[in-house]
Parts: C-alpha cells; structure tokens; sequence
C-alpha cells in the first residue's frame, strides 16, 4: 500500500495571466483511492490534465513506476497506463456499448466484437452491473453511461484511473452505486484519483487527500486522521482575508423579492426547488454555495431568459414573470454573468458596441432605429476612462482584452444606468488581485448609492468581505442564513456542502 | 480558470483557454517544440495574404487541370480572360451576369452575419419570379411605373414569405433551417412546375413556359450594345442598403450580436426569434428581388430553367466576401465573368464549360481553408 505508483514532481502550468498549477508534488500510492480537493480555480483540473498528457507541463516532472513521464496526448497518457473518465462524457450516443469501447482503439479493421463482448460481460458481470453490452449507449442512464466510460478505460488496461467531478451528474442513488464499484476496483489494485469539491464524498470514499487552493498544494494528509472541518479549512484558507472598510449598510426597502421559485433544469444549469430570497436596497447579500446548485438557474431566472414554473420574482414590487429580459433590465436590473465571454460579450463586437450592450435601443443610443454614433463614442470614451479600461482604442475588438478589463467593460455597461438592483455572478472569477478588488470596490460603491446587490459567488472570502448578510444555496434552495458577524467558516462550509440538508442526510 | 463552466457558445473562440485545448487542430498537430495554436486577433492582413494564397493555389491547380486534359493553360486564362472582360460588350456581359449574383450573394451574407443558414436562395429567387409574374397576369394593364413598384414589392414579399416559412419553423419549432431551405427549394419548383403546366402556360405553346411579358415590362437597359439592364443598378443600391443596415442601424447590430453569441445576445435582452425572423424575410427578399431583375431584365418569360444555381452560387459568394456586402459585389463579379469567359474557352481551346464549375468548387474550398488558416498561427513553444 505503500509503494508510489505516481510521483508528480513540482509541477508548474502557467496560463495567459494565472499560474494554474505552482510548484505541485503529490506522490500516488499504489491501489489508493486519492482525492484531489480544492476549490473552482484551484487547479485540480488542470493537474488531472497535465496527468492525462491534455497539457504539458512548463516546469517539474511526472513519474509513473519510477520511470519519466512524456505525455504528448492522451492517446500517451492511455499507453503508460493512465486513464480519465471526463465531466462530459466522450461517448457515441447512437453505438452500442461494445462499439463504443473498441472505437477508440486502433485495433486491425477485423474487429472480433464477440471477444470484446465476452471480456465486458466478465467485467459487468464482476462488479454487478447491468448492463446489456448491445444496449445502445444513447438510452443508457447517465449513471450507466459513466460506467461505459470507465470500463472503457480499463479495457484499455490502465493502472491509474482519473475522474474528474464523477458525481456531479449523478443521484444520490448513483453515487452510492459509483462508490460501490470504485471501492471493489481499488480493493483489486486499481489505483483512483478522483477530483472533487465535495467534502462529504472525499470524506467517504477516499484513503488520502490532497487539497489544492489558487494552485498550490496546501497539503496531503490521511483521510482518516482528519475531520471534514479540517479539510474545509485547509480548501478555503481563511487567512487571506483583505480587509474592506466597509460602513454597516442601512437597508432599505425590498428590491428583490423571490418568493417559492421552482425551475426544472432544462437546460443543464441546475434546477431551482422552492428557493426564495429578499434583498433590500442598501444591502448586499452573499449567495455563498458549490458550484452547480441552483446558482445559474438563478442568474436566468432573474434576467428572465428562464421563466420559473411556480413562484414569484419581484423587482421594485414588479412582477416579472411576464416580462421580457430587456423589459426587466428597464426595471433597474443589471446583471454581471458567470462567464463573462459567453454570456456577456461579443467578443467579435468593438469595446464601444459591447459597452453599449442590452441599451442599444434605448433613446440615449439610437434614433429611429439607427445607432446614435456620436453618443455611442462619448459615452464609451467616459467609460473607458472612468473604469479605466485598458484598451488601445473605443474601435479595439473586444477580443484582445485581457480578462480584468474584459469585466470592467461589463461594469462599465452595467453600472452605467445606476441600477436599483445588480445581480453579481461570480463578478471576480478567473481575475487576479487588483482587478478583483477594483471589482470588489465598484460593488460595495453600488450598495453605498442605495443600490441592492445580490453577489453569487464560491469565493467565501468575498462572500464575507462584502457581504451585509449571507444565505446559502444547497440543492435548488436557500439552506440558512446568517451575518458575516455571526457565520463561522466551518458552520458555512458544512451548510454548503449538504449537511444541512436532510434529504442528503438520508440518501447517504 | 480550468475548473470554469463549459456552457459557451460553439464558435466563440476562449483566449484564456493556453492549450487549445478543445481545438482539432492543435490536438491533431503537437510536433515537438512547435505547435499550432489559435490566433487571439485575425487581422484584416492576415486574412488577406491568406486570401491571396488561396487564389493563387486555385489558378495553379486549375492549370494543373488543363494540363491534364492536353491543353495549355496560357491560352486557356487568356481566353477566359478575353470572354469576360477582354471587350466592352463582353465586360458589359459579366456584369449582366453577376447582377443576380450580387443580389443572392447578399442574401446568403445577411443571413449567415446572423447565424442563420439560408440555403433557400436558389427557392426565394423563384418565388420573387413567380411574385413579379403574379402582379403582371393579374394587372398587365396598369400603367408602366406603378406596375414595376407593384412586381418588385411582390418579388420581395414572395422571397420573404418563401423564407419566412423556414425561419417560421426554426423559431417556433427549433427545426434546422438548412434542412428546411434545401427542402423547401425542391417544394416552390414543383409548385412552379404545376403553375407553367397548368393556369401560367401560354396557350400557344406545349413547352411549360408563360406567355412573353409585354415589352413596356422590360427593365431599360444602360447601353443599346449590351443586355446590361437596371436591374444592376438596383444589386449595387442593394448591396450598399445592406452594408448601411448592418453597419447603422439597431437591426443590423442585433443581426450581427446573435451572429457572435446568441447566448449573449439572448441575456441582454436581444428578441432572437423575432431578429431571426427579420433577417430571414430581408435575405429572401433580396433573392425575390434578383427573381425580379432576371425576369424583368433577360427572360421576360417564366421557365423552369430560369434561375441555374443562382441562388446556391449565391451561396459561394458570400462565403468568398466573408460576408461583407461590398466584398459580394466584387466576389459576384469575380464569378460572373467566370461565367461568361467560359463561353468563350470553350468555344476557343475547346476545353467544356464545366471546367467552371471545378473552378468555383475549388476556389471556395481554399477560400475557406484559407479562412481557418489564417485564425492560426504557428508557434514554438519552450
């Protein structure tokens, strides 16, 4: 057990303006099931895709048995014995499942499926799964489909298996089924890396655990020997905490009022189960949760893109249910997206036509249904000098902006028509340090004006710098509420993880 | 910035994203030290040294072609060359050629600037011919300039409406518009085939055709040499409407934002559907109105053979401009002498007209070639 399978050596990986992973050692052992843990951000992902030979490595080494590492592909990565199950799955939906495992081999063009249908029997058939190796793959649950997936992998005879994020499609049901089986295949030699965020699993499954904050590897330690607060502790890293001087807010009346909204997930962006939620002019409240529990559903509701089936949205005491999207921005709605490239960009548009984004018909910048030029260019060039938005010029390609100023120019459009309410989705994600606080700032300026600020976000420092009060979204709902005065890291930690939750609480 | 949610549009390139690491190409090509990665900016020179490129790889394999048949491919340029532009009548003739193409070019271009795929050109342009014929047989008696503004209105209604049916479709229902253009281009021809063997065929005649239109119905022409009628004339005004649409008007902003990112066209408050609606009666209206100006202009008889792949050619030429209006004209008048100077080739080296056909099939392949090249570069990395 002791024996190191893999050896990952002072990894670095540098992305254009962020180090994703910095200086990373972690040693495998053999026949462990190791989890990853740290939060969006942390650099999880990339170090599982530095394993699977997606990224090479700018500096540090990868061993495996001993010898050196060189991953040109993954196709290298899967001929050394290492295999990746992927958030998405990579399969054929119309194939059936012993297609499906033999597509990606380069097998000689007789292919004795038979044989393949034989070895994935005994496989099923070992593990107690059921699953029917002609079925085709597209009607599979998703639960069976990622079994597929990881069969696959071990067709191909690998010694380390990675999955990234296994559970966050599954049920409770399903996780306990994954678990079954990760177990069984651990117990006979199969080595697991399993990259997570959720603190009930790694507390459940894995032997070891390494946590990863900002890139760095916080430490390795034995699942045993630690309690889930310890490991929150480690993932979030309280210490360092900037300090805001912040003045106590003085809330005024309800701006947004959300009462009982439920929305089935369609779309693939969570679904909402009852979530209600006040929040006053004057005040901002902090949305604190895990990543893929209602916090996008949300953002659509209240931008009105997605119409909740049941429940009320009001904002200013309007209902919105009937309202289009650009009919609530006239409400005094503004909203900063998630990821600002796909949801609130064109990127193809100049800085100046993306400034002017959403009130592009709005008589200040139009004039019977031509664009006012003129008045698109003074207030772009405002804007571009009071965000302090880098650019060469108003005419620049949106493209070419580096991440921070690519957000400034959302502020700068968002904030421009003095909002009474401003939905703040991850406002700082993926910036470094100046451009988070400038952002930060702008936010708590919003709320000193009068404005009502509802800030969603996974960052739990933001969350309790900026914060006048905090709720917690689990599941689709809001599980507590507290004040950044009275809420504790790991209390909070908990309630975001489930522990909250007694549907969680009886599933497991 | 790896752990980031994936929900982004497909064709919305991600700067940040170091490794490329959901791009074919860079997956598919990882020799060494050197690799090909996307370009953060394609800038106007890049694409157009790329554009160049392609151009020139097109002629070169064209010759090789040539070649291949036994003849020379000196001889076989210049007298293409000579066809279309080597008089004043035969230049005259390129233009009366690319005028339809001008027109259905910016059909193709408006709609794909949105993100639509309007492959119903060749559809809408009958439907505008069957427009302007419909006003002439029910009121062939009104005076002259009231009975053109009536036929053009009506070619461009018709266009839109044939248009509208797929656009109809794709908003409310989500059905892919390719399938249903293509579709509906088989639909309007066999309705069109009904009509000239039924209520539209002249009665003096057992060709499936109308009556000739009266001679008060031609377009004027500019020069008594040639066929070059008004209806160019009315292709440049239209290509210069579009390019001020697009570029001026609120409309033409939406067009071109649910182009780049419907996603976030759809959270600023941007009506997708009723801007896809919009776009696909303005592209339908252009191929109805190019309907007009052929039958008005050259035809002055409904046949079934009437509009020859102007509509798909329409289609290649707006690809070739990248879809700028002003790059169509030149694009469509690129292809209208290739049109009309093969003619002439043929008729001096003996090598088939069809070689045309090889020539715009080849030059659209490395236009589009060129087109993703030049969103790449070549890098050596550490």
């Amino acid at each position: 057990m002791t024996e190191t399978i893999l050896a990952v050596d002072r990894v670095t990986k540098r992305f254009p303006g962020v180090i994703a992973n910095d200086a990373v050692t972690v040693d495998i052992r053999r026949g462990e099931i190791h989890c990853v843990l740290g939060e969006n951000g942390a650099g999880k992902t990339t170090l599982a895709d530095v394993l699977y030979g997606v990224y090479r490595p700018d500096e540090g080494t990868v061993t495996l048995n001993g010898e050196p590492l060189e991953l040109h592909t993954p196709r290298d990565a899967i001929a050394a014995g290492i295999g990746m199950v992927h958030q998405h799955f990579e399969l054929v939906p119309p194939m059936s499942v012993v297609e499906n495992v033999v597509i990606g081999t380069s097998a000689s063009q007789w292919l004795d499926l038979s044989e393949v249908r034989d070895r994935l029997n005994e496989f099923f058939h070992n593990y107690d799964v059921e699953i029917d190796p002609d079925a085709e793959v597209g009607r599979l649950s998703v639960g069976e489909q990622q079994w597929v997936e990881i069969f696959k992998t071990l067709y191909f005879g690998v010694e380390v298996l990675i999955l990234d994020e296994p559970t966050a499609v599954l049920t409770p049901q399903g996780v306990q089924e994954l678990f079954r089986i990760l177990r069984r295949m651990r117990d006979e030699g199969l080595t697991i890396i399993l990259i997570t965020h959720k603190l009930k699993e790694v507390m459940e499954l894995s032997d070891r655990v390494t946590v990863l904050r900002l890139g760095k590897v916080v430490g390795t330690v034995n699942t045993a020997d630690v309690q889930m607060r310890d490991l929150a502790q480690m993932m979030v890293g309280r210490e360092v905490l900037f300090q805001f001087d912040k003045e106590r807010s003085d809330p005024g009346e309800p701006v947004l009022e959300v009462d009982g909204i439920h929305l089935p997930s369609v779309t693939g962006r969570g679904s909402l189960k009852g979530l209600s939620l006040t929040v006053c002019a004057g005040e901002v409240v902090g949305l604190a949760g895990v990543s893929g529990n209602g916090q996008n559903a949300l953002f659509d509701a209240l931008v009105g893109v997605e119409k909740p089936s049941s429940g009320d949205i009001r904002i200013g005491g309007v209902d919105t249910a009937e309202l289009s999207a650009n009919r609530i921005a006239q409400l005094g709605m503004a909203s900063v997206p998630a990821d600002r490239i796909a949801q609130g960009l064109l990127m193809d548009f100049k800085v100046k036509e993306n400034l002017v984004l959403g009130r592009h018909r709005s008589n200040t910048f139009s004039r019977g249904g031509l664009l006012n030029r003129g008045a698109i260019d003074g207030f772009a060039s405002k804007s571009i000098e009071g965000f302090d938005i880098r650019t060469p010029s108003a005419s620049q390609s949106t493209r070419t902006l580096s991440g921070g100023n690519l957000q400034k120019v959302i502020m700068a459009r968002e904030l421009s028509g003095e909002p009474k309410l401003l939905v703040a989705h991850q406002p700082t994600r993926g910036l470094d340090i100046s451009a988070s606080e400038y952002v930060r700032r702008r936010l708590l300026e919003e709320r000193d004006r009068g404005a009502a600020v509802l800030l969603m976000s996974e960052d739990l420092d933001e969350i309790f710098q900026l914060s006048d009060r905090i709720a917690v979204i689990y599941d689709g709902r809001i599980v507590s509420e507290t004040t950044p005065e009275q809420a504790d890291l790991e209390s909070l930690g908990l309630s975001m993880a489930g522990a909250d939750s007694v549907d969680v609480g009886s599933a497991s | 910035m790896t752990d980031q949610i994936t929900d982004r549009a497909p064709s919305d390139p991600q700067p940040e994203d170091g490794g490329g690491r959901r791009d074919p190409l860079s997956m598919l090509f990882q020799p060494g030290a050197w690799r090909i990665e996307k370009r953060l900016v394609v800038r106007p020179w890049h694409e157009f040294i790329t554009l160049i490129a392609a151009l020139v790889a097109a002629v070169a394999i064209i010759a090789g072609l040539v070649l291949v048949i036994g003849k020379s491919p000196a001889d076989s340029f210049a007298a293409l060359y000579n066809g279309a532009f080597g008089t004043r009548e035969s230049t005259l003739e390129t233009l009366v050629q690319a005028t339809p193409l001008i027109l259905t070019g910016l059909a193709a271009a408006i709609a794909f600037r949105a993100g639509v795929w309007n492959i119903g050109g060749e559809g809408q342009f009958f439907a505008g011919v069957m427009g302007t014929w419909f006003v002439y047989d029910l009121w062939g008696g009104l005076p002259a300039p009231l009975l053109f503004v009536l036929m053009f209105i009506f070619a461009a209604l018709a266009g839109a409406a044939w248009a509208s049916v797929a656009s109809g479709l794709l908003v409310r229902y989500g059905t892919n518009e390719i399938l249903t253009t293509v579709m509906l281009n088989f639909v309007i021809l066999y309705i069109l085939s009904y009509l000239l063997a039924g209520p539209w065929q002249s009665p003096d005649t057992f060709y499936y055709q109308t009556q000739r239109m009266a001679d008060n119905t031609y377009l004027p022409r500019f020069f008594s040499v040639s066929r070059l009628h008004w209806g160019f004339a009315i292709a440049l005004l239209a290509a210069l409407a579009v390019y001020w649409l697009i570029r001026r008007t609120t409309l033409g902003y939406e067009i071109r934002g649910i182009g780049s990112n419907m996603v976030a066209s759809r959270y600023k408050g941007i009506r997708v559907g009723t801007v896809t609606l919009a776009t696909m009666a303005i592209s339908g209206a252009l191929a109805g109105i190019a309907g007009f100006g052929e039958l008005l202009g050259l035809h002055h008889r409904v046949q079934l053979d009437i509009a020859e792949g102007i509509g798909f050619t329409g289609i290649i030429i707006a690809l070739v401009a990248r879809l700028h209006p002003l790059g169509v004209i030149v694009a469509a008048i690129l292809f209208g002498a290739l049109v009309n100077g093969s003619t002439a080739m043929q008729y001096e080296t003996g090598i088939p007209k069809a070689l045309v056909f090889v020539i715009e099939g080849t030059t659209l392949a490395l236009v589009l070639i060129a087109a993703m090249v030049s969103r790449y570069r070549i890098r050596k990395t550490g």
